[in-house]
């Protein structure tokens, strides 16, 4: 099992993953899942309709648009870094959280390092399954290296100027 | 100089100690080398051929005497008493020790500088007009922009892990001192006719394997909506620049594959998406700009005795004045230009001691302001002309007197294969060879405004595309050649350079230029500069001479 | 003949292979030849000393009056120091130092796709 940590009232902790990533190649064990988008596409009606929650996981390259109507009754949507100096899943997750207003869990999978912990949580992630075996304090230091931010983002934290006072 | 308050300060604070922690994990092998050099690269820190190379920030150019004089210290204490000025007005030290580097960024937190994302796929340290606050010429001030970029940038949540490194300069004159078309994004400061400040939008400029001049994708973008504007563009660049080919990476890429009209409909429509909510509010536009020290300037007449009587006395004085010396927007003051070029040295380096010597000057005549240019020069922007002469005498004693700004000696190169570890032949001597055959001021300045550019490799560090005359080093079976281009131009002018023709052998190439020289001389006509009778002329003439023997 | 050869984890200094040691002077190295396989056999025990070295690799060498140096410029210049300044290796001098410096015979440039990192 590998390791899972989610922001609980914003602080990383480490959790037990009620889901099952599921590839496109296996069949669908029972219980909630995370599927692509293609399969999303194609199954995700009758796997909602039984009741169960499902997660889609995006590709660095597939567009969250894709999602967009589908949004509300999707449990996770898990993104992928192939490898993580691909940085297209922070504009995933800010258009997840800012654009569409998604609610549920936004994960981050694949080559996920404790380095990245700051900009995802910026970002508007929560969940986390670090590649480099971080444990949740270490991704707690790692979220709070830095008592000021310069830029608005997905997380609400407050802005430079505004604790400048203009 | 902006002054830092303690939220810049924490700021650099926090990343050093975030460095600190990763180079220790990267030696007690927590950290593989593949996942630890992007960290130190957006940390400026390079492994270069014979140590790590440390490139320190130094945003749009700007710095007061005091971080000068720091810099000076790092280079005895760390590095073998010199820093190199680069063509992105940074400073690198070429001798650092991976195990010292934390304690490097620290000694520059203390002095309110960084090495921050002087490096790696992502928002590099954006350069202004070295003659901001200083030059008549100007719209507003580019700093103040500059530095809102600055921090916007710094540590950007979003925008951190690009397809490839971004650039972006800000020009504040219709003279474009900061080669803004050969930027990612090149942003050029202007006034709507109704008074409107605004900028003028290039994006998708850049030199490299495959250079490109930026097109120009706004005319006029209100200035308040610049950071709205800037995150649709590196929106959709994150989104859609490619990931699957390093060469293809740059924004240049998407822009020219897209075509300017459809990239700039993309980046409209995201824009109009994202609001004004990522706008900077005017009040904190007005507090960096407060933040800036005041200048004060003395009501002078505009003639100085003292300047004219010392014109009179020292003829290499009066050269200096006449080459170096640019006019500045009050009377009785003048923007002083250091070149780092001297025949014989290193273009772009300063030794410690030098460096000491500017902090001195500026501190005691120059209202403690010092700029960095993207030639690789120094610049004291606001000089009484009553001191000029003082100046000059001890710039002369440090060795920084060389009278050739914008002449054929004034040539940029990069550190190419003395340091470089993707170079492929050397662009210093090419350099010193080149300065060597000017070394006669006289002659120099007859020839007038010739801008010579060295890279060596196609990364074109040294802008050579954009060169009046461009050397690119190469490498044939084995042995170090040289492309010569002509007729390129990072100015308001922009173009890239024409092929001269086949590569020439390391030790042909200062007497080519000798040639090319030759025969600009030979047909120019009126006052024309090389670049202007090479437009004319076309790549004929110069090719004949400089292939002449080989046929 | 090879020599093997990386840039130091901790402070990014030139070094070479001598039995199991890296030593900082080329005139120190241990030299394989061509087809020895112990060379390859340093090379990969170098790739499992990652908090020690970063990217070993093996260099092609050429013989120059009855010495021993480096084909390509770029490995001379690794070896010596830059040549816009005595800084690095060549500022200590030395026999060795100084017959690097007028090895004769050698490719004048890099080539180094070829020869450097020919496996
Ligand atoms: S142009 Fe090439 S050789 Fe020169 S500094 Fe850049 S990467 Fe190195």
């Amino acid at each position: 099992m590998p390791t899972f940590i989610r922001l609980q009232a914003g602080a990383p902790a480490l959790a037990e993953d009620p889901f099952t990533a599921v590839g496109d190649d296996q069949t669908i064990p029972p219980g909630d899942v995370i599927i692509s988008l293609s399969r999303f596409q194609t199954e995700g009606e009758g796997l909602l309709s039984e009741g169960r929650q499902v997660g889609v996981r995006l590709e660095s390259h597939e567009d969250v648009e894709a999602l967009a109507y589908d949004l509300p009754r999707i449990a996770v949507v898990a993104l992928a870094f192939p490898k993580f100096g691909d940085g297209r899943a922070y504009t995933s997750a800010r258009l997840l959280r800012e654009r569409f207003h998604f609610k549920g869990e936004v994960r981050a999978v694949g080559d996920v390092l404790r380095e990245q912990a700051g900009y995802m949580v910026r970002c508007g992630f929560d969940a986390f399954e670090p590649a480099d075996g971080s444990t949740a304090q270490a991704w707690e230091r790692a979220t709070h290296r830095f008592r000021h931010v310069y830029q608005r983002a997905s997380d609400g934290r407050p802005v430079a100027f505004e604790g400048r006072g203009g | 100089m902006y002054r830092y308050d303690q939220i810049d300060k924490d700021i650099l604070a926090d990343r050093s100690a975030e460095f600190r922690g990763q180079v220790a994990r990267r030696l007690a092998g927590e950290l593989s080398e593949d996942q630890f050099k992007p960290l130190r690269l957006r940390n400026g820190l390079y492994l270069q051929l014979h140590a790590y190379m440390l490139r320190v920030a130094i945003p749009y150019g700007s710095l007061n005497p005091t971080q000068l004089r720091k810099l000076a210290w790092i280079g005895r204490t760390y590095d073998k008493g010199y820093g190199h000025f680069t063509t992105r007005t940074n400073l690198q030290f070429h001798w650092i020790k991976l195990a010292d580097a934390p304690e490097i960024l620290d000694a520059l937190a203390s002095v309110d500088m960084h090495a921050i994302q002087t490096s790696g796929n992502c928002i590099r340290n954006v350069t202004a007009d070295p003659y901001a606050g200083a030059t008549a010429e100007e719209i507003d001030d580019p700093r103040v922009w500059a530095e809102a970029i600055r921090q916007w940038s710094t540590i950007h949540p979003e925008f951190n892990w690009l397809p490839r490194k971004f650039k972006i300069a800000v020009s504040a004159a219709a003279k474009d001192r900061t080669a803004a078309k050969t930027h990612d994004i090149g942003l050029n400061l202007k006034r709507a006719r109704d008074g409107v400040l605004g900028f003028e939008v290039m994006v998708g400029g850049g030199l490299g394997r495959l250079p490109h001049i930026a097109p120009t994708v706004r005319p006029f973008l209100p200035a308040q909506r610049l950071f709205s504007y800037l995150e649709a563009i590196l929106r959709v660049y994150n989104r859609h620049g490619r990931r699957d080919n390093i060469h293809k990476a740059r924004i240049k890429i998407l822009v020219a594959a897209l075509g300017a009209e459809e990239f700039a409909r993309q980046v409209e429509a995201e824009w109009e998406k994202i609001g004004t909510s990522a706008d900077l509010p005017d009040t904190e536009l007005a507090r960096i700009r407060g933040a800036f020290a005041p200048t004060a300037f003395e009501t002078l007449p505009a003639v100085s005795e003292a300047f004219e009587a010392a014109k009179a006395r020292s003829p290499a004085f009066a050269r200096f004045a006449r080459n170096n010396l640019k006019p500045h927007k009050v009377a009785g003051y003048a923007i002083v230009e250091i070149s780092l070029k001297a025949i014989g040295q290193t273009p772009g380096d300063a030794t410690a001691e030098q460096m000491e010597v500017v902090a001195d000057l500026a501190e005691r005549f120059g209202q403690d302001d010092i700029r960095v240019t993207h030639e690789q020069n120094l610049v004291l922007p606001h000089v009484k002309l009553d001191d000029a002469p003082a100046v000059w005498a001890a710039l002369a004693e440090a060795g920084l007197a060389t009278a050739n700004m914008n002449l054929v000696s004034d040539i940029i190169a990069c550190p190419g294969l003395d340091y470089c570890a993707l170079a492929n032949a050397r662009s210093i001597s090419v350099a010193q060879n080149i300065a060597a055959k000017f070394a006669d001021a006289e002659r120099a300045e007859r020839v007038g405004e010739l801008k010579i550019k060295i890279s060596g490799c196609i990364n074109a560090c040294g802008h050579h595309h954009v060169g009046h005359i461009g050397i690119l080093g190469v490498d044939k079976k084995g042995e170090e050649f040289y492309q010569l281009t002509l007729g390129g131009s990072a100015a308001e002018d922009a173009g890239v350079g024409q092929a001269l023709g086949p590569a020439l052998p390391y030790e042909r190439v200062a007497e080519a230029v000798d040639t090319l020289v030759d025969v600009y001389l030979r047909e120019r006509q009126g006052a024309e500069r090389f670049l202007d009778t090479f437009r004319r002329t076309g790549v004929a003439p110069f090719k004949e001479a400089v292939y002449a023997d080989v046929h | 003949m090879k020599a093997l050869t990386a840039n130091r984890l901790i402070d990014g200094e030139v070094v070479f292979w001598r039995n199991g040691q890296w030593v900082e002077q080329f005139g120190d190295a241990q030299l394989f030849n061509d087809d020895d396989p112990a060379g390859e056999a340093a090379e990969a025990h170098g790739k499992n000393q990652p908090t020690v070295v970063v990217e070993p690799y093996l260099i092609d060498l050429t013989q120059s009056q009855g010495l021993w140096a480096p084909v390509s410029y770029r490995e001379r210049i690794r070896a010596l120091g830059p040549t816009n300044l005595n800084h690095g290796k060549q500022a200590d001098g030395g026999a060795a130092i100084e017959a690097l410096q007028h090895a004769h015979g050698a490719a004048r440039s890099t080539g180094r796709v070829d020869l450097i990192k020919r496996k």
